[in-house]
This record gives structure tokens, sequence and C-alpha cells, in this order.
């Protein structure tokens, strides 16, 4: 099991390297796209540790085919130089009848099917690699629908899932789906994402998605419960924190996650890659 | 442990036209989640324009509605897209409103610096930097692209060496495979 964490801008540098250099950290996922101006040779050479990608705005489900392999390429250099020991990104709805969504929308899981998969295939095959799909924080009940459609998409499109366990909470308070529901996915992908969640601004008891805080204790709870099905040889999970980057704050997070893991004072190992 | 209720609307692509419309929350007030699920999205429209441009307050109020709710109601009839240029079209729909005797140069130099930024942020494109130039003022605002491991993205404001053209419309811009605007090749109409 190796515990990571998210690196989307320059000014967390000196954070990353502190929380690799500390033992904290035994990869970074680089959201990719971020940095798609600085040479592969730099990239290559940030971090003292095995990296992960993350792909946030290639909006592969509506973006057009020209722009979408142009991006592959240059993707396609990065993993090339850089070895990431996963791929991942977004299955969301950037926009609605050419008009951006500032908040990101859900897919709808039911008649979406056929043309998600179709588009999903065809972006893996320009990728080049394995892609790993991330779990939507679900308000509205479609969410619901999201472990069933997961399951098939893997087994007919052969993507992974990227699992959020936080966001599989928020999707539990809000919806009432079980968090039993995504037992297929947790026992047989080796992908895992967890981050802080607040309650939104007007009703206390909606969930919404944040990466700006602490785990939560039903995250904690969530983790510890399932821990022997995350854990497998070549497990990753990754840490996201986008605002509020406060380093003791992060660390008494990661150090959480390390103990659950009974990774404490366990020097960083080789990330075991998933390369297909 | 939160309190989970029943919920009228069932998926969250029924509420898409109204992600983007403050105008018809109202409409979901007996729906929590789906009344909750416009507002977040909402806010983001909401922070977006006042935390990047906090001189707009100035104009409305401290609670941005005056500025904000009719903005969002024109660029639904004009079917604006929010892309980058997003900050540019609030100042031209304010050249047009009731607060035009109010705007100024700084809040002007705002707006396009905040457009710049969000290309800067958000652009996949190869292009490496843009300029974006207005026909009220001389020099271009610039946005570039983090092109090192430990930089940010950046904007600054350059004077001309010669003087150009004026865009056509009230902006324009232009993009740059280069960490630097060194060439004019021409204004690009800003994307609606």
């Amino acid at each position: 099991m190796q515990i990571g964490f998210n690196f989307t801008s320059g000014s967390a540098l000196p954070l990353v390297r502190q929380l690799i250099s500390e033992g904290r950290i035994d990869f970074v996922e680089i959201l990719i796209d971020n940095f798609l101006q600085v040479a592969p040779r730099e990239l290559a050479a940030a971090f003292d540790c095995p990296v992960a990608f993350h792909i946030m705005f290639s909006k592969f489900l509506e973006s057009d085919l020209d722009f979408l392999e142009d991006l592959a390429g240059r993707l396609r250099t990065y993993i090339d130089a850089l070895k990431p020991v996963y791929v991942s990104d977004h299955l969301l709805r950037f926009s609605h009848e050419g008009r951006n969504l500032f908040h990101f929308a859900e897919i709808d899981y039911v008649s979406e099917y056929d043309a998600v998969r179709e588009r999903v295939e065809w972006w893996q095959s320009r990728i080049g690699r394995r892609l790993y799909l991330e779990n939507y924080p679900s308000i509205m009940d479609g969410g619901r629908d999201a472990p069933a459609f997961f399951e098939r998409l893997t087994r007919e499109s052969g993507v992974g899932v990227l699992f959020d366990l936080s966001n599989a909470v928020i999707t539990n308070l809000n919806c009432g789906l079980s968090l039993d529901a995504w037992h297929d996915i947790i026992s047989t992908t080796t992908r895992f994402h967890v981050a802080g969640y607040h309650t939104s601004f007007i009703k206390p008891h909606v969930i919404v998605d944040s990466h700006d805080r602490e785990l939560s204790s039903e995250t904690d709870t969530f983790l510890e419960s399932r821990r022997q099905y995350i854990e497998k040889p070549g497990s990753t999970i990754t840490y996201e924190r986008d605002f509020n980057i406060e380093r003791d704050s992060i660390s008494a997070d990661l150090d959480n996650l390390r103990r659950i893991f009974g990774l404490l004072g366990e020097s960083r190992r080789q990330v075991q890659g998933n390369v297909v | 442990m939160p309190l989970i209720r029943p919920s009228r609307i069932r998926i969250d692509s029924e509420l898409l036209d109204a992600l983007s419309a403050p105008a018809s929350q109202q409409n979901y007030a007996d729906d929590v989640r789906a009344f909750v699920r416009i507002d977040h999205s909402i806010r983001t429209y909401w922070h977006t324009l006042f935390d990047v441009c906090p001189g707009l307050l100035r104009l409305s109020g401290p609670d941005g509605q005056s500025v904000f709710r009719p903005f969002m109601a024109w660029a639904a009839e004009q079917r604006l897209s929010f892309g980058w240029s997003y900050y540019l079209w609030v100042y031209i729909w304010l050249r047009q409103s009731e607060f035009r005797g109010l705007l100024d140069s700084d809040l002007r130099l705002s707006l396009m610096a905040a457009s710049a930024a969000r290309w800067a942020t958000f652009d996949r494109s190869k292009a490496a930097a843009i300029a974006i130039g207005c026909m009220e003022v001389q020099g271009l605002v610039c946005g570039f692209k983090p092109c090192a491991l430990d930089a940010s993205m950046t904007v600054e404001y350059q004077e001309l060496e010669k003087a150009i053209a004026s865009p056509d419309g009230q902006f324009g811009f232009f993009t740059s495979s280069g960490p630097e605007i060194d060439r004019f090749p021409g204004w690009y109409a800003i994307p609606k």
C-alpha cells in the first residue's frame, strides 16, 4: 500500500518535497495538464519518488476529437518520460449546451452509458495506457446508479476505477447509497483517492466535496472498515488537498492514513506500477 | 448523521438548465437537495467573479447581486459560453448597464487581468501565452502559463514599443506559442 499527495501547482513544490523527505508520502500524483508547458525532463527530475498522473481538463466526453488527439499526443510524451504508476481522468459533465459549468455536473449513468463507453474506450486508446476514472460526489439520487455503471464500464471497456472513498461517503450521506454498494469495485481496483468535504452553505445536511480540510470521521471509519479490501500489492491511495494548504493539517491526515494502513514509521518503498 | 430527505428531482442532469440561472433557483425551493445543488453551482459563478475582481462590489454593494443577477440573465440570452472571456463580457455588459457611469480604468484592467489569468490556468491548447487588447487601452494585458516546475501562471501589463491597431470590438486577443509576446499576428474576436 502506497500513500501519495496531489501536486497541482508549483507553489506547493516545497511542501510536497518536504512530505517526501519526511517519509509521509510514497508517491506524488501530478495534475498533469497543469504542467504541459513544463519540459518533460524537468518534470521527470522533480521528485525523488514515483509519480502518478491525474487529468483534470481533457473534458474527454465533450471535447472535439482533433483537440483530444493533440492533447493525448502531448500527454503521451509525459507518460513516456515519467512512466506514471497510473493515469486517471474525470467522468464529468463540464458544460451544458455549449456553456461551461463552473461546478461540474454528474452524468446520467443510465441514459448515457453507451455514448460514455464509446468515448471512454476511444480516449483510453489515445492515452495508450489503462485509464482510471473517478467516481462523483453525488448530491442527487442519480448517484445511486454509479456503482452498477462503473462495474459494467470496467467489465466492458477495460478502464479502471479511481475510487474516491470520500466521494462515496458524500454520496452515502446525500443519497443514502450504502457504502456496501461499492464492495466489488473496492475489492478489484488498486487506485484510491481520499479528501475532505464540508456541509453546504445553506443546508447543513447536504454535503459537498471541497478538498479544503481534514478527513471526516465517517471517511476514517470507511477506510478502517475496508482496509483489507483496499490493501493489495501495488495499491495506491492519494490524499487530495486543494485549498487551505496547511502543512500541519495535511501531515496529520497523512499520518492518520499511514496509521490506518500500518505504515507509520515505514520508509518509502517502490510503488508497483500497474502498467497496461 | 445528516438526514436524507426525498428529492423530487432524481438526477443531476435534470438541473443542467438551472445551474447557471440564479433566477430559476426558487423553482426548486421545495426540493432541498436540488436547491442546494443549484445554490452551490451559482455560488461558484459568483465567487469566480467577485473573489477575483472585488472592485465590482463597489458598484453593486457587498452581496454583488445587483451586478450578478442581471449579468447572468443577459449572459443566458446571449448564450455566453462562460469560457476564459467571462470577465470581459461582464465589462461589456456593464458598459450598457446602469453602472456604465461608474466604470474606471482600474476595474477594466482588473477584469482584463482576470480573463488573462483564467486563460493561463484553464486553457489546454499548445499556446503558452495570451495577449488581450482593448480599444480604450494602449498596452496589452498578457497571461502566461507556468513554464517551470516551481512557477505559477503570471499576468502582466505590457506597454507597446510600437502602436498597433485597436481591436474591432471592445476587446480582442491573440496567443503566442512561445513564452513571450513578441509579435502581433492580428486580433481575434473574444469567444462568446
